[in-house]
């Protein structure tokens, strides 16, 4: 009866008396302990619950410090650490709607796009227990698609929302960069980090924003802009101008291609217009994000000295090292002007690129991953690989527009769930959630997310 | 495109400007993948960047400043501050001696 209710439907549910909140939490709890052996999206389950109003349980990606709840990024250096205060992300939450009922996997310190990095053991993709969630919000990705929990937060520097949701089949929000608060949320690169919802339904995703965007005085990167009610404007029938380009479809998986031009019909059946656009090549996307990303990664994680928290840098598992490495590498004397200031000019020419495009288009349509779901391992052999996988999601995170995934479809001998994206503007989201709205009330996803709950039976 | 090659020195001084410790093992393996992962970066040389600003922030905010005599209420207390450590003295933490 409760199997694939939204977060919209449980409040409904607790509101008219029909269940309660500690029903709904032992509820998902019971799942949990039946499915998260194999699964492994948790790092910590929260078993405390101790409610005096109305709670929805939500998963947290482990990168988010909450208070009094352990909080590892997914990495042994942080493995006994208790936040003494709460990210923003989770305080809004918390004094809204919802219950944290645990804290999701994750590659370590988010890096990666497969969750394989994390060092409590990977995430299997509920789909194929062989492959990955994807990452770095893997667990966060699993959990909703099995429905370990109604909905989840992630975050994503470059695809690590995005990614999972489209691998895991289910929707996943970038937020324009500054539109939500990373404040406690642990670092990995700063001018990139957006913290986001993976949902079953776009009402949730628009449900979610509205309670977590907004202004912070503890994150001055945070947008002065107004937060819409995203909720409300998902039902104004709006039309669209939909850019497409060859660039995002060179090397993408026929399967994907296919699910693109199903969409771009309908797209037009529903009275969009469909408009061929050129943009850079993301393949310069992957050079500016890895520099960029990495000089970041090695200055946000020189904190972590062991003395007042966690472990000293013995604890730094193979890829924290390989990207601080490199980090350390593009910003030392000699090579700063030559990769780093390089790479943010190089950051400038992709925006202006974006700018000029959304005076043409409102929004571009385009796959999210050049393939569905790899097998366990695949990613540990290439040093760069993630990035690689990441290269459609790179460009919007290294311009800092928002960007929405959704399922659309199944590979047909594998049945493994296939993602499209929507990029729109700075401050858009209520376009890109008003355009994913019109396609999941005309297409149902094409049953992707039903299918996947069947999978995962009370 | 010519390859730029790292040296084992290379690896060690980044290594130890970073405070990381590494195996023998993972300087070999640490030296070909950075210099596969700077191969592939150099393309961004293909794009002319003359007279173009570098980035510093995305989403065009200007002088954003904490207002003065505010209550900072992100501060901690003092059980706050030491409950994660074990290298504590008094109200103090321990480190290793520098000088």
């Amino acid at each position: 009866m409760l199997l694939g209710k939204s977060v919209t439907e449980i409040l409904a549910l607790i509101k008219n008396k029909k269940i309660s909140s500690q029903e709904i939490i032992d509820y998902f709890l019971r799942r949990i302990e039946k499915y998260d052996q194999k699964l492994n999206a948790y790092v910590t389950v929260n078993k405390s619950s101790n409610l005096s109003k109305i709670k929805v349980p939500i998963a947290v990606k482990d990168n988010f410090c909450t208070c009094g709840i352990r909080t590892t990024a997914s990495s042994k250096v942080l493995e006994n650490f208790v936040p003494p205060y709460e990210s923003t992300v989770t305080k809004r939450l918390i004094e809204s709607y919802f219950f944290i009922l645990g804290k999701t996997n994750m590659d370590a310190w988010a890096h990666g796009s497969s969750t394989e990095t994390s060092d409590f053991g990977p995430t299997k993709n509920p789909w194929d227990l062989s492959r990955c969630s994807g990452g770095s919000s893997g667990g966060s990705a699993a959990a909703v698609s099995s429905y370990l929990a109604p909905v989840a937060i992630g975050s994503e520097t470059a695809g690590s929302i995005r990614q999972p949701a489209s691998w895991s089949g289910v929707i996943g929000l970038k937020p324009t960069y500054g539109r939500v608060s990373r404040y406690g949320l642990i670092a990995m690169a700063s001018s990139f980090d957006c913290p986001g919802p993976l949902t079953l339904t776009t009402e949730d995703a628009a449900f979610i924003l509205r309670i977590i965007a907004g202004k912070d005085e503890f994150d001055v990167t945070t947008a002065q802009n107004a937060v819409p009610d995203y909720v409300k404007s998902l039902r104004k029938k709006k039309k669209f101008v939909i850019g497409i380009t060859e660039e995002y479809l060179n090397g993408i998986d026929e399967e994907i291609k296919e699910a693109f031009y199903q969409l771009l019909k309908i797209l037009e059946k529903l009275g969009h217009q469909i408009k061929k656009i050129n943009l850079l090549s993301p393949k310069y996307s992957i050079s500016v994000y890895t520099i960029i990303q990495r000089a970041e990664v090695s200055s946000n994680l020189a904190r972590y000295d062991g003395i007042r928290y966690g472990n000293d840098r013995t604890f730094f598992g193979s890829e924290a090292k390989r990207r601080i490495m490199l980090g350390t590498y593009v910003l030392s004397y000699g090579y700063y002007e030559a990769y780093y200031k390089k790479a943010q000019k190089v950051r400038t020419l992709i925006i202006e690129d974006f700018r000029k495009v959304f005076q043409e288009v409102d929004m571009i349509l385009a796959p999210t991953t050049p393939i569905t779901a790899l097998r366990l391992g695949e990613f540990e052999k290439y040093p760069f690989f993630g990035e690689m996988m990441d290269v459609l999601n790179e460009p919007a995170a290294i311009a800092g527009i928002c960007a929405i995934s959704f399922p659309f479809g199944l590979t047909k001998k594998e049945n493994l769930p296939i993602g499209l994206q929507l990029m729109g503007r700075w401050f858009e989201e209520e376009n890109v959630l008003n355009l994913t709205y019109q396609i999941e009330k005309e297409t149902d996803f094409l049953g992707v997310i039903k299918k996947g709950l069947k999978n995962y039976p009370d | 495109m010519k390859k730029k090659l790292l040296s084992r020195k290379d690896i060690l001084h980044l290594a130890n400007l970073a405070g990381l410790t590494l195996t023998d093992k993972e300087i070999t393996k640490y030296k070909t993948q950075l210099e596969k992962t700077i191969a592939y970066i150099e393309n961004l040389n293909e794009l002319s960047t003359d007279n173009v600003l570098p980035t510093s922030h995305v989403t065009f905010l200007k002088n954003v400043f904490f207002d003065d005599g505010k209550k900072n209420e992100r501060g901690l207390n003092l059980k706050e501050i030491f409950q994660n450590t074990q290298n504590k003295k008094d109200n103090y933490f321990r480190v290793k001696k520098i000088f």
